[in-house]
């Protein structure tokens, strides 16, 4: 309460003086601040004593060593809060000027960009924080396809963990088979260097695959519903896990590696935006709206015309290619997978991820693997307490919030949202126009 | 031709009889009353009709073609649509988006559209979103086009339901009840907007009613279900005084 | 055949861990609709509860003294792990389910898995380093029914569950809270009518289920002595999976599908490699429930509508 108090005068500040810096100025001051700490981080952390350039805004140093918080909050204060404000503030009426030029595909794309560069220069300070952030991209494919299935159509799947199994086997089978030296596979088929280019077409083929052996959960789900489907994804967990521990040529209970590094941060963003951007094009479109009619009501949404049976494997199809997809990124990042990496526990972490964020909500599937992550690495050096705090935090946000935070809802963006509003405008007065 | 036939339609529910021997003929234009005490059968006629159950023995045939089988969405498709007894919209959606997702059928493009929000696809939605707006106006319910559908009135829920039945262009439309919890005063509307939808959108209408005063008031031609079968049929007039369908209805004379 | 009639007592054995810790998810569904995703945890405590219980016992020289020592340490040590393990059915019904009565059933879900992980990681903290092995409490005798050999311990298992499932049953149609348990698993709105506080008959409900999983945790301690935090999860997914074969929140159900899980897996497990057990089990699982979907003895909708 008294933290509140105080509190409020800054905000108050804060708010009059920043409310209206756009988004975008935000970003760009961010990306400075990034880039500024890749250039000194490494200096100022020397002399303010901390050794190395805190990963996570010091939060676990604070959490381990209580006697280093002076000095991470003057290298957060130096390195981060004071650079993003001052770059945000000055170049805000760029913003605001680039918002009546540009049109909103290129806006929202120089607002990607950006976000990619904050995220890029962040990244390279620290590898750990590499790691950190393409597993995060992984992350949300998997909470954002699982949401099609569990949000938008209503149903209860756990079957995430089986789709990134295949597909993290199926990419890596390709790629180790295509462009490895490898002790089972001979030697590469393909020219090595062609292994970047090749990689987009092992995770399609991944995608794919994942997607064909889905049908053993999306047929089912024509007759059945609720409890019973969802005991039959947890099946089809235990099949997948118990079928690549049976396949001695992937390396059964072992577990397989040598894949070629190929999943850089870059390509993790790039399919990462693509997957949210191709996912939000579909539930945003009538056709992708059925989906939700089939959960409120499948009865009446066959009588309304909509092929119920369609809309349901175009649901699970397009939740097993993105967690296939993201199967095949996460074997990469790592460079290892065994069949336990995939087992019903992964299921519960995305599972937790995605009611943390909400159902039925994108930005709710970004925000949920974000805070996730977020808690479990500042818990990180504290090994086992990780999965003692986690679910007693998120037992906490279910019983405060059982839709999770951002259950039903999208994050305004305002921009976008002043857009909106003047198209809704010229709609509802029966104008058309694009 | 008539819009509907349905030719010695019975229909088993395990060892339980619900609809025997069923037959008529629906005429274009016509607004066609189905009454009956409770549990006579007159919805599972209208879940037969609709492809939610498909009859043990009998066919249905719309417009000549034999639908006896086929699935809702296709049955839908073809131009029968229907309303439900207890209100089934799309509860966490808005009055607007529960029009525009009754044009599925009617959608001009594909997945690939819907992935990847192509140019046919925006055009597309805007076309769909402009018919839906006007669709909604034309039942005096576009103001609430952008609330969720749970938290509107009752009777708007009721025209929300109608309205989404109609963006799939049906030529005939079963209408399961259409007066369910209201008033008289209610009453009397609904009858002249059952009347203006039918000249308005050129349909033939099917309605299932409990009030006789309604059904006597709007219907040219009624049957009488009782225990799965036909007991009666004919104009309003004659039903009334038929004694058969008083005493089928003898428990509940209060209604009459 | 020996080796057939050999693998059946196996299977009776796997089967009543099975149909034990089934009857809890069963129990617990029939009454709140929501499968109890913490009850394989809860098995997995229960077990150490009874090693604690079992290690404590022997070490009381006052009960080495009286005559057929081993069966009174026996019987004392599943009275009282029975007894423990109900509260920590309670304590996950109050922690995971009572605050969502509610909430959207996933939600409940959640709260229940993360229980489950809690629970795990708890022990894996306070006794995952050192290894623990569960107390000999019967020495093993060996008996040899024509060719096939049989322990003592196997045929105690079959016993005592079935022992326990009668005595389940009694207490259901027999007693006050048992009947309104019987009632609720029906209507909810009845349950004001029966006096009885609907939150006890629930906490009730967790608390015999887990005191159920408490039983099968000290046979289950008994016949593989090395416990270990994860063995809620392999178990208690197949206990859960039999529940559902048996139809949902049916007891009989329960009972049939534990059973039927366990000839299941000894027969994979004879017949082809030892691998294949989980990848067959879970297979016929899918088989049975695509083609029957609501289980072997659940009931189905009364009018399914053709979708």
């Amino acid at each position: 309460m008294a933290l509140r108090k105080a509190l409020t005068p800054l905000l108050h500040w804060f708010r009059t003086r920043f409310g209206h810096v756009p988004v975008g100025a935000w970003l760009l001051g961010a990306a400075v601040a990034a880039f500024l700490e890749r250039l000194l981080g490494p200096d100022l952390a020397y002399l303010l004593g901390l050794g190395s350039v805190p990963a996570i805004f010091g939060l676990s140093i604070i959490l381990k060593t209580p006697s280093l918080i002076p000095s991470v909050l003057v290298f957060v204060v130096l390195m981060y809060v004071i650079p993003t404000l001052v770059v945000a503030w000055l170049s805000r009426a760029l913003f605001l000027w680039w918002e009546e030029q540009l049109s909103v595909p290129v806006y929202v794309f120089l607002h990607v960009l950006f976000l990619f560069l904050v995220l890029y220069f962040w990244s390279q300070v620290d590898p750990y924080r590499l790691l950190v952030l393409r597993l995060l991209g992984i992350n949300i494919l998997l909470t954002l396809s699982l949401n099609l299935v569990n949000g938008w159509m209503g149903e209860f799947s756990v079957s995430v963990a089986g789709f990134m199994s295949v597909g993290a086997y199926v990419s890596s089978v390709f790629m180790v088979w295509g462009f490895v030296h490898d002790d089972v596979f001979g030697p590469p088929v393909f020219p090595e260097f062609l292994a970047p280019f090749a990689f987009p077409l092992a995770l399609i083929l991944a995608g794919a695959v994942t997607a064909v052996t889905a049908l053993l959960v999306a047929v089912p789900s024509f007759r059945t519903r609720g409890d019973y489907l969802a005991i039959i994804t947890l099946a089809y967990v235990f099949i997948v896990k118990s079928t690549v521990e049976n396949l001695d040529f992937i390396g059964g209970p072992r577990g397989f590696m040598n894949q070629p590094e190929v999943a850089s941060f870059t390509v993790v963003f790039i399919w990462t935006v693509l997957g949210i951007w191709v996912m939000w094009n579909y539930v945003t479109s009538i056709l992708g709206k059925a989906t939700n009619a089939v959960r409120d009501n499948e009865s009446a949404a066959e009588m309304m015309t909509v092929d119920t049976r369609k809309v349901k494997i175009v649901a699970f199809l397009t939740h097993a290619f993105w967690s296939g997809v993201a199967g095949g990124l996460y074997a990469h990042v790592l460079g290892y997978i065994n069949p336990s990496s995939f087992d019903l526990r992964k299921s519960a972490e995305i599972l937790g991820m995605l009611y943390l964020g909400g159902l039925n909500s994108v930005s709710g599937s970004i925000v949920g693997p974000v805070l996730f992550m977020f808690l479990t690495e500042i818990l990180r050096p504290f090994q086992l307490a990780k999965w003692l705090v986690i679910p007693v935090i998120l037992i906490y946000a279910m019983i405060r919030r059982p839709r999770g935070l951002m259950g039903f809802q999208e994050l305004r963006i305002p921009f976008l949202t002043r857009r909106q509003q003047a198209k809704e405008e010229a709609r509802a007065y029966g104008v058309t126009g694009n | 031709m008539a819009l509907l036939e349905i030719r010695n339609m019975t229909h088993w529910f395990g060892g339980l009889r619900a609809v025997y021997n069923f037959n008529t003929r629906i005429e274009p234009g016509e607004i066609r009353g189905l009454i009956g005490p409770n549990g006579a059968g007159k919805t599972t006629v209208f879940n037969l009709v609709t492809g939610f159950y498909t009859p043990t023995e009998g066919q249905i045939f719309f417009l000549g073609r034999e639908i006896t089988g086929l699935r809702p969405h296709q049955i839908g498709r073809l131009g029968i649509s229907r309303t439900f007894q207890n209100l089934r919209l799309w509860t966490h959606l808005t009055a607007l988006d529960n029009v525009k997702i009754a044009y599925y059928s009617q959608i001009r493009y594909g997945l690939i559209g819907a992935f990847f929000n192509t140019r046919a696809r925006r055009e597309e939605e805007e076309r769909i979103d402009h018919e839906a707006r006007q669709l909604m106006r034309m039942l005096d319910i576009d103001q609430y086009a952008h609330r969720v559908v749970s938290g509107l009135p009752y009777g708007i829920q009721r025209k929300v339901e109608i309205a989404r039945a109609l963006a799939t262009k049906p030529k005939l439309l079963l209408l399961d009840e259409p007066t369910a919890g209201m008033g008289p005063a209610e009453m009397e509307e609904t009858m002249a907007f059952i009347r203006r939808i039918r000249d308005q959108f050129n349909l033939t209408i099917w309605l299932i009613e409990h009030k006789m005063k309604f059904v006597m008031g709007l219907c040219g031609w009624i049957q009488v279900l009782n225990f799965g079968e036909i007991i009666a049929e004919g104009p309003p007039e004659e039903i009334q005084r038929n004694p058969e369908v008083i005493r089928a209805y003898l428990g509940e004379m209060v209604e009459l | 055949m020996e080796q057939l009639a050999q693998q059946l007592f196996n299977a009776l054995q796997w089967g009543s861990f099975y149909a034990l810790i089934a009857l809890g998810y069963s129990m617990v569904y029939s009454i709140l609709m929501l499968f109890n995703f913490a009850h394989g945890d809860v098995f997995m405590v229960a077990t150490y509860i009874g090693y604690f219980v079992a290690t404590a016992l022997l070490g009381l020289a006052v009960l080495q003294v009286l005559p057929f020592s081993n069966i009174v340490i026996f019987v004392l040590t599943l009275i009282l792990t029975m007894f423990l393990a109900s509260f920590v059915g309670i304590a996950v019904e109050l922690v995971a389910y009572r605050p969502l009565r509610d909430a959207p059933r996933a939600s409940a879900a959640i709260t229940g898995l993360m229980v489950g992980i809690f629970m795990e990681t708890a022990v894996l903290a306070l006794l995952g380093a050192s290894r623990k092995d569960f107390p000999l409490l019967i020495p093993p005798i060996t008996f040899k029914i024509g060719p096939v050999h049989v322990t003592n311990l196997k045929i105690l298992t079959l016993v005592m569950a079935f022992a326990l499932m009668l005595l389940l049953h009694l207490f259901i149609s027999r007693t006050k809270v048992g009947m309104a348990m019987r009632a609720m698993s029906f209507d909810y709105a009845v349950v004001p009518l029966l006096g009885i506080p609907m939150n006890t008959i629930i906490a009730f409900t967790f608390a015999l289920g887990s005191a159920l999983a408490g039983a099968a945790g000290i046979f289950f301690g008994m016949a593989y002595p090395v416990l270990d935090p994860y063995m809620g999860v392999l178990i208690g997914w197949k206990a859960f999976v039999a529940a559902i074969l048996g139809g949902r929140g049916s007891i009989f159900g329960a009972v049939v599908g534990g059973f039927l899980l366990g000839f299941i897996e000894i027969l994979v497990a004879a017949t082809l490699p030892s691998t294949m057990r989980d990848l067959i089990a879970y297979s016929i699982v899918l088989l049975i429930l695509t083609f029957r979907p609501y289980g072997l003895f659940g009931e189905e909708y009364s009018v399914r509508l053709r979708l």
